[in-house]
């Protein structure tokens, strides 16, 4: 009876704070209407526009696999003077205003060697900028997950430090690094501060959405907004849906 | 075969002190410890795991700084480590991605036979027991064909109903892979069964090496007697000797009471303290001036009317069951 009382207590405030957080979700989609979700997915512009965000969100995730994932294994298995610095330097993206980086971002790169502004380029830079610690944080608690002692018997059994790195850590850390990829390009579908300092056009969805209610109204943005989240919550799915099968 | 002069490593509170010592080709040499005595630290220190000062021969060869993917010496983890991403066939066969076997079909099959994990080989790790898991990591090693087979506490994760035909497996071993064993335990029946050489370490140090028989019944130092669990361990001098730093032991089960047979024998005066009777046995603790000692007798030879709490009696000692430290 005392774990039932203790049971409904806790459910009680958590259930406040899944309400304040789909309660919206839902509002947006009966308010906007599914015909009309299902209408204006086939605007080009917002096709376009959602397309780009996911693609952009995905160069950044690749990028910080090939660079960030190594990065965490080193201060997953390493001790070395700075690493405390490193990484909280590491984590600063992640306080600092969204605006604000894309400052540092256009001081640092509108310099004309890249093409920055207005490209993919400084889309996928402004993505990556602010989510890279998410990916690089999940990577590096999956690789201390990952007992030393298999990477020990790796080496005596012959593999040398890259193969165990492909063969042990990696598919052993895989969940964590999963989970913080899917994390890193959630957080860069949503990224508006940073990238509408650096490429108005072409736009993201986050930026289109924001066009659309400073020049028509709620009425002409919600059901982008709809469609942005959908896609969305479809490809989140699909992913773990294959990432759960494949374990 | 290898030759380890003067080991020293230090990580955290662990240190290895200048360990020097040698094994012999198709030995089985067990390291023998307490728990946190340095044991597995010596052994990744020998598979090259660990960095260390001192040097380590293999086969006259300077191996010191030789990484262990080059070393060919094989690791068996107490809690056996197979990889959670492979099956148990996968793991076996790990080393051949990286290495040339010789013969790895044969060999293969061979181990498999021999470790009796035909049924498993295509069972994901987390489906296996205890047993089970120690049997493919044996396995996993030998496929590697390592000179060396490294073993860091092997069977204490597996049912005691089980480690009577495995080590009986472990020493088979040598002749059948002409491998060597060098295996870490704090179990002194494992070393007694298994070992050629056994060496004793406590505190990162290496008390006392030496054939088994020699080392588990003739204690060099307090130290060694203690943790070897010999009991009555005394001052010499309480024998009439004059060494200040001399210790003498004798096995409960070898003092005697109230013997007709006085011959070569040290006799005391002695005051029965407690009196408790263990199923086939009791024990008996006297105090000599000062000194308990504990007896064993065997409930077929003692008379319990003849000897009763509170009450003297005299002890005697046979001067050939005395061992001196």
């Amino acid at each position: 009876m005392k774990d039932k009382g203790f049971i409904l207590i806790f459910a009680f405030l958590g259930s406040i704070l899944f309400l304040f957080l789909t309660i919206p979700l839902a509002k947006l989609f009966i308010s906007v209407g599914f015909v009309n979700v299902f209408t204006t997915i086939q605007d080009k512009q917002v096709y376009d526009s959602i397309f780009l965000t996911i693609r952009s969100a995905f160069y950044a995730v690749v990028f910080v696999c090939f660079t960030g994932v190594p990065l965490a294994y080193l201060i997953a298995r390493y001790n070395f003077w700075g690493k405390s610095i490193l990484e909280s330097l590491l984590d600063i993206p992640v306080m600092v205003p969204h605006t604000a980086a894309g400052i540092a971002l256009l001081i640092t790169f509108s310099n004309g060697y890249i093409k920055f502004i207005d490209t993919t380029t400084g889309i996928v830079s402004a993505m990556m900028f602010l989510s890279a610690p998410f990916l690089i944080n999940s990577a590096k608690e999956g690789f201390k997950k990952v007992d030393i002692k298999y990477e020990h018997v790796a080496r005596t059994l012959g593999a040398n430090k890259f193969s165990i790195f492909f063969s042990i850590a990696l598919p052993n850390a895989r969940n964590d690094i999963i989970n913080g990829a899917l994390m890193m390009w959630s957080r860069g579908l949503g990224e508006f501060g940073a990238v509408v300092m650096i490429a108005y056009h072409p736009m993201v969805a986050p930026v289109l959405i924001f066009d659309r209610f400073n020049s028509y109204g709620l009425k002409y943005s919600a059901p982008v907004a709809a469609d942005m989240i959908l896609v969305s919550v479809c490809l989140f799915l699909v992913i773990r849906f294959v990432n759960n099968r494949l374990n | 075969m290898l030759k380890i002069e003067n080991l020293f490593l230090k990580k955290g509170s662990f240190v290895l002190h200048k360990l020097s010592f040698e094994v012999e080709k198709n030995s089985y040499f067990v390291i023998l410890g307490k728990t946190g005595s340095g044991k597995t630290m010596l052994l990744e220190a020998l598979a090259g795991i660990q960095k260390i000062e001192g040097k380590i021969y293999f086969k006259g060869k300077d191996i010191t700084d030789v990484p262990p993917e080059k070393r060919n010496f094989g690791f068996v983890y107490q809690d056996f480590i197979l990889f959670p991403n492979m099956n148990v066939e996968k793991n076996i066969k790990y080393s051949s991605r990286y290495k040339k076997i010789e013969n790895k079909k044969i060999l293969f099959d061979d181990l498999v036979n021999f470790l009796q994990i035909k049924e498993i080989l295509k069972r994901e790790i987390k489906y296996l027991s205890g047993g089970e898991k120690q049997r493919v990591a044996i396995a996993r090693a030998i496929y590697s064909r390592p000179k060396i087979l490294l073993l860091d506490e092997p069977l204490s994760a597996v049912d005691p109903t089980f480690r009577n035909s495995i080590m009986k497996s472990l020493k088979d071993i040598i002749k059948r892979y002409d491998i060597t064993i060098i295996h870490v335990t704090h179990n002194f029946r494992e070393a007694s069964f298994l070992a050629d050489k056994v060496a004793v370490m406590l505190d990162g140090k290496i008390m006392q090496i030496g054939d088994t028989f020699e080392v588990l019944n003739e204690p060099k130092n307090l130290e060694v007697a203690k943790f070897l669990g010999f009991r009555n361990i005394f001052p010499a001098s309480f024998l009439g000797f004059e060494q200040k730093d001399k210790y003498f032991t004798v096995d409960p089960y070898k003092i005697k009471f109230n013997t007709d047979n006085k011959e070569g024998v040290y006799s005391f005066t002695c005051t029965i303290e407690n009196i408790m009777g263990i199923s086939d046995h009791f024990k008996i603790f006297v105090k000599v001036g000062g000194e308990l000692f504990f007896c064993k007798v065997h409930e077929s030879i003692f008379d319990i009317s003849k000897l009763h709490e509170g009450e003297n009696a005299n002890i005697y000692i046979d001067k050939k069951d005395v061992t001196f430290i």
